[in-house]
């Protein structure tokens, strides 16, 4: 084999030429530089392969801004053809690399034309196939056997349905696509997505170690993260890639993982933007080029957070020397501030958007001058109204939790402190008010969902409050119900808004490990028992097709659907009464019939029972009651002292 | 309606309870060496067997309520006269009595000694109708098992053979005649903490530290029903008037501090014998249950706990007309 080996790398004439690049765009430099131009080209080419020649024309003291680079076989050439063409160096040098013969090739090519190759179709069926369940019904993930094994199930109301189910499907957890097209796992080499009707494996991503990963909201990109692959010349640590042709589009190094995800991505996936030291770089696509070819300095910079309906982006800096701390929402992509707001003695600052983009509330936690202690400010942004103008709420205790309404205007929050917490629910108003509606104290909660579709919402008191749950619609602010999962680390809303998944998973909580099924008004429905459930994810939904008319007739006719769908689930409730009444009267004549089999022997063996008891019949416990003996037994039930009057 | 009664006479966990053949008394044996017997109509002490110096495994009373036979960690079997506390026999052992009973005829004691201590796990009984057995200390037969020790045991319908749980999940009919297996299943996965016949004999139940109880045919040993929980079952037993069995359990050792906080919410599990679907449950206890059982008539039944208290439930009306049809 070595032979071999040996032989493949033996220049040829005729290949030799096969093996040369032409790498355009080069920095043109005088002889000064030329040693350090060529140390450049030799650390980013030699990495396709071995460079055995190297040719770099000069005119007029400085080289031509081209040169030829020959590897030891073809094949190199063709790795740093693939690579490094469209590579940028700097902002005025991107490297155009070519083979040396496509020079020639594309010299002498026909004036006719020859139409290209088929490629083989690639079919994997229709990807949105979950969606035309003929009942409706949402999918979700399920991992068991402490991650040996992941289901796919559909959600019926009686019980789940199994889809898909395999061992060893992912090696840690999945994740679903925003728009529920793919499954991802996660496996040492990198990533796989999944999809279609037989969830076949759709692409592959290879990541080295691969930890985390993120997908544009449009689903166009993936962004995967693993810490083994950073090197210095060589950004590897985040990777973008391309979803539907698999090709890696850009590298980036990463400092830390802790607040993941890094990028964070426009809501039409036209931006993604980081934060780092006193720098936000805002990042466009398809080119995974910087907006306007730099950064933006705003020094001090903590957080940034995209508006989920504009390309808007809101961040907040603190206080420095004389300068206020302040929010700023910012235009992309025309970077025009529209709006800033300045804080004062603020401590610290969270962004919190509503689902449509139509609020912005920024949490400020603030200690006022001349006092020790800590007040939490909710300042309001409506981004819907002209200048966008901001009121201010203002909490007396300390918050542990904060939701918006999806698609709605109201928010709620958690305040207080373990045992004395209240829950609260606030409308804003268009009239430019935000009314308080109702506040419930003594919750035991600590986390708020909100359900996707608005209106309803679970307060929930996971892992150490055991698993409390209140069911509330907040159109009136009632509770629907309270009840209990015990120890339940999750709760998850099917994307529809209809259904409640809480849970107990093997990675919080060692037994019990279960999910349960509720409606949205907090009745229980199904209680699953799962070895070592680990993890329940819904299949998320893509925006509907329908729009805002088609909607409003659908509402208006609804009486007329839900007379379709109720006599459906009575004659499916009545099929599965029927299924279950048959599986059980089977179940009690066998058992009968056993135990008839049973007593047959019994009532043989009674002489023999009678022997060995010396004749005394035990067989009923009034066998043999003339041997009873009748004794009168007093047992003292109570005392009560009524005291006499006084004799007069 | 009545309210449950409750037994206070141990200070630390209940190991087993066993009703008399009639129902009107209760035993209960605990971790702390005592030994009470118990009126079960109203739950009044009639008095305790006073000898054993460490924790009482098991305890037995004979058909005619003549004999109470106890096995202890203190390396004794003791045979007590039931209605004056009297010690009748003290069987000394190598090691820790696990299991004991009196046969159908109440002639014949069987007991488990267990693996410890470099002596393996023996199966003895003795015949009481031979006094040199006793007094010598002399088995009849001793049945040495050298695979997996028994955790648990009961006699067959009629005296032949002793139906016997091992700590692997095994069931063997041990032959009181020549103490040769005469049967062998192994439909459970993990430990057998209980076995419970009905009460004609006909079938037994067991409960396993695998989460479920199995309900099997004495003779054939046929496995018949399965009934299946989230956690290890400590103890199972079968009704003796409607199609239901009763299941207690708990969980491991480690996990009872995050759950101990729950006051009152051990459950006993009450199952359809046919459906093997649950039906019921009942609160109560403050820790797991070890031990449950029907009162003979079955319109109660007892539980013992980790908690120290033996606690005795009438079923309301509503049991006994309960119809699980959908």
């Amino acid at each position: 084999e070595l032979l071999g080996d040996l032989l493949k790398e033996k220049p040829q004439e005729a290949d030799g030429i096969d093996s040369v690049v032409v790498v355009d765009n080069v920095p043109q430099v005088g002889a000064e530089r030329l040693e350090k131009l060529k140390n450049v080209i030799h650390k980013i080419f030699s990495k396709f392969g071995k460079i055995t020649n190297e040719f770099y024309p000069e005119g007029e003291g400085k080289t031509k801004g081209y040169i030829f680079l020959e590897y030891s076989c073809p094949a190199h050439a063709l790795e740093a053809v693939k690579n490094a063409d469209g590579y940028k160096l700097d902002k005025q040098h991107t490297f155009r690399v070519n083979i040396f013969t496509d020079f020639d090739k594309y010299m002498n090519i026909s004036d006719e034309w020859e139409t290209p190759e088929k490629q083989p179709f690639k079919d994997f069926g229709n990807l949105r196939h979950w969606l035309e369940d003929a009942d409706c019904r949402d999918q979700y993930s399920v991992i068991f056997e402490s991650g040996e094994r992941t289901g796919i199930f559909a959600n019926d109301a009686k019980e789940p349905i199994v889809v898909e189910e395999r061992a060893r499907w992912t090696e840690t957890y999945v994740r679903w696509s925003p728009r529920g097209t793919y499954l991802a796992t996660f496996h040492q080499r990198g990533i796989a997505l999944w999809g279609g009707e037989k969830f076949k494996q759709i692409q592959r991503f290879s990541h080295q170690g691969v930890q985390l990963i993120d997908f544009s909201p449009c689903e166009r990109y993936l962004v995967t993260f693993s810490p083994l692959m950073d090197t210095k010349d060589d950004p590897q640590a985040i990777i973008i890639w391309d979803v539907l042709t698999g090709q890696k589009k850009r590298g980036f190094h990463c400092e830390s993982s802790a607040h993941w995800p890094i990028f964070k991505w426009s809501h039409d996936g036209k931006f993604f933007a980081r934060m780092t030291q006193d720098t936000l770089s805002i990042y466009e696509t398809p080119s995974m080029g910087l907006l306007d070819k730099k950064s933006l300095k705003i020094s001090g910079i903590k957080d940034f957070s995209w508006s989920p309906g504009d390309n808007i982006i809101a961040f907040w800096v603190p206080e420095d020397k004389d300068i206020p701390a302040r929010v700023t929402l910012m235009q992309l992509p025309s970077r025009q501030e529209i709006r800033v707001r300045n804080l004062f003695n603020v401590v610290d600052c969270k962004l919190h958007w509503q689902k449509n983009g139509d609020y912005l509330c920024v949490k400020v936690d603030r200690t006022p001058k001349g006092t020790q202690g800590m007040v939490t400010n909710f300042e309001i942004f409506r981004m819907r109204e002209k200048q966008v103008p901001v009121d201010v709420v203002e909490m007396k205790e300390g918050i542990i939790a904060f939701a918006w309404e999806p698609n709605g205007s109201k928010f709620a929050v958690l305040h207080g402190e373990s045992p004395r917490i209240n829950s609260s629910f606030y409308h804003v108003k268009n009239n430019g008010k935000i009314e308080l509606i109702k506040t419930f104290d003594k919750q035991q909660a600590n986390s708020i969902f909100w359900s996707p579709q608005g209106q309803f919402l679970v307060l929930a008191g996971l892992r150490s409050m055991n698993g409390a749950l209140a069911f509330v619609d907040t159109s009136d602010c009632t509770m629907m119900n309270i009840a209990e999962h015990y120890m339940a680390s999750d709760v998850e809303w099917d994307p529809t808004g209809r259904y409640v998944v809480t849970s107990v998973s093997w990675w919080s909580h060692k037994v019990d490990n279960a999910f349960w099924l509720w409606t949205f008004q907090g009745r229980l429905l199904q209680k699953n028992n799962k070895d070592r459930f680990c993890q329940l994810l819904w299949r998320p939904r893509p925006p509907t097709l329908l729009d805002v008319e088609q909607i409003k007739l659908i509402k208006k006719d609804l009486k007329k659907y839900s007379k379709i769908f109720e006599q459906k689930d009575r004659l499916s409730q009545s099929k599965a009464s029927k299924e279950l009444v048959d599986r059980r009267r089977t179940m009690i004549e066998e058992y009968h019939a056993y135990r008839e089999n049973a007593q047959k022997i019994y009532q043989e063996q009674r002489v023999l029972r009678l022997d060995l008891r010396g004749g005394v019949d035990t067989d009923e416990l009034d066998s043999n009651v003339e041997d009873w003996e009748e004794e009168t037994i007093e047992f003292f039930v109570n005392e009560e002292i009524i005291p006499l009057g006084e004799q007069a | 309606f009545q309210r449950p009664i409750l037994l206070q006479g141990h200070e630390r966990s209940i190991t087993q309870i066993k009703y008399n053949r009639e129902g009107d008394l209760i035993f209960s044996v605990a971790k702390d060496t005592v030994v009470n017997a118990w009126y079960s109509a109203n739950g009044e002490r009639l008095g305790t067997y006073n000898g054993h110096t460490g924790a009482v495994w098991c305890v037995d009373v004979d058909w005619d309520t003549k004999h109470v036979l106890t096995g202890s960690a203190d390396n004794s079997c003791r045979l007590w006269d039931c209605q004056t506390g009297k010690q009748l026999a003290l069987l000394k052992t190598s090691s820790a009595v696990r299991t004991c009973g009196f046969d159908f005829s109440g002639n014949i004691i069987m007991f488990s000694t267990d693996k410890q201590m470099g002596y393996q796990c023996f199966l003895h009984y003795f015949d009481l109708r031979d006094p040199a057995q006793i007094e010598d200390n002399e088995p009849y037969i001793k049945v040495p098992c050298s695979e997996s020790k028994i955790t648990s045991a009961v006699w067959g319908p009629l005296g032949e053979f002793v139906i016997a749980g091992h700590e692997n999940g095994e069931i063997n009919q041990f032959s009181a005649k020549s103490g040769e297996i005469i049967k062998t299943v192994k439909e459970h996965s993990k430990q057998i903490n209980d076995i419970q016949t009905s009460i004609d004999l006909t079938m037994v139940i067991t409960a396993s530290k695998d989460n479920t109880a199995k309900l099997f045919d004495s003779y054939t040993l046929d496995h018949i029903k399965t009934f299946r929980t989230e956690r290890p079952v400590n103890s199972a037993a079968v009704s003796p008037v409607m199609d239901h069995v009763v299941m207690g359990g708990g969980q491991e050792a480690m996990e009872v501090t995050t759950t101990s906080t729950r006051i009152g919410k051990f459950e006993a599990r009450f199952f359809h014998a046919a459906f093997e679907e649950e039906f019921g449950r009942v609160k109560g206890h403050f820790g797991p249950i070890n031990c449950v059982a029907f009162h003979p008539d079955g319109k109660s039944y007892s539980s013992g706990g980790e908690d120290g208290y033996v606690r005795i439930h009438y079923f309301d009306p509503q049991y006994f007309e309960f119809e699980i049809e959908s």
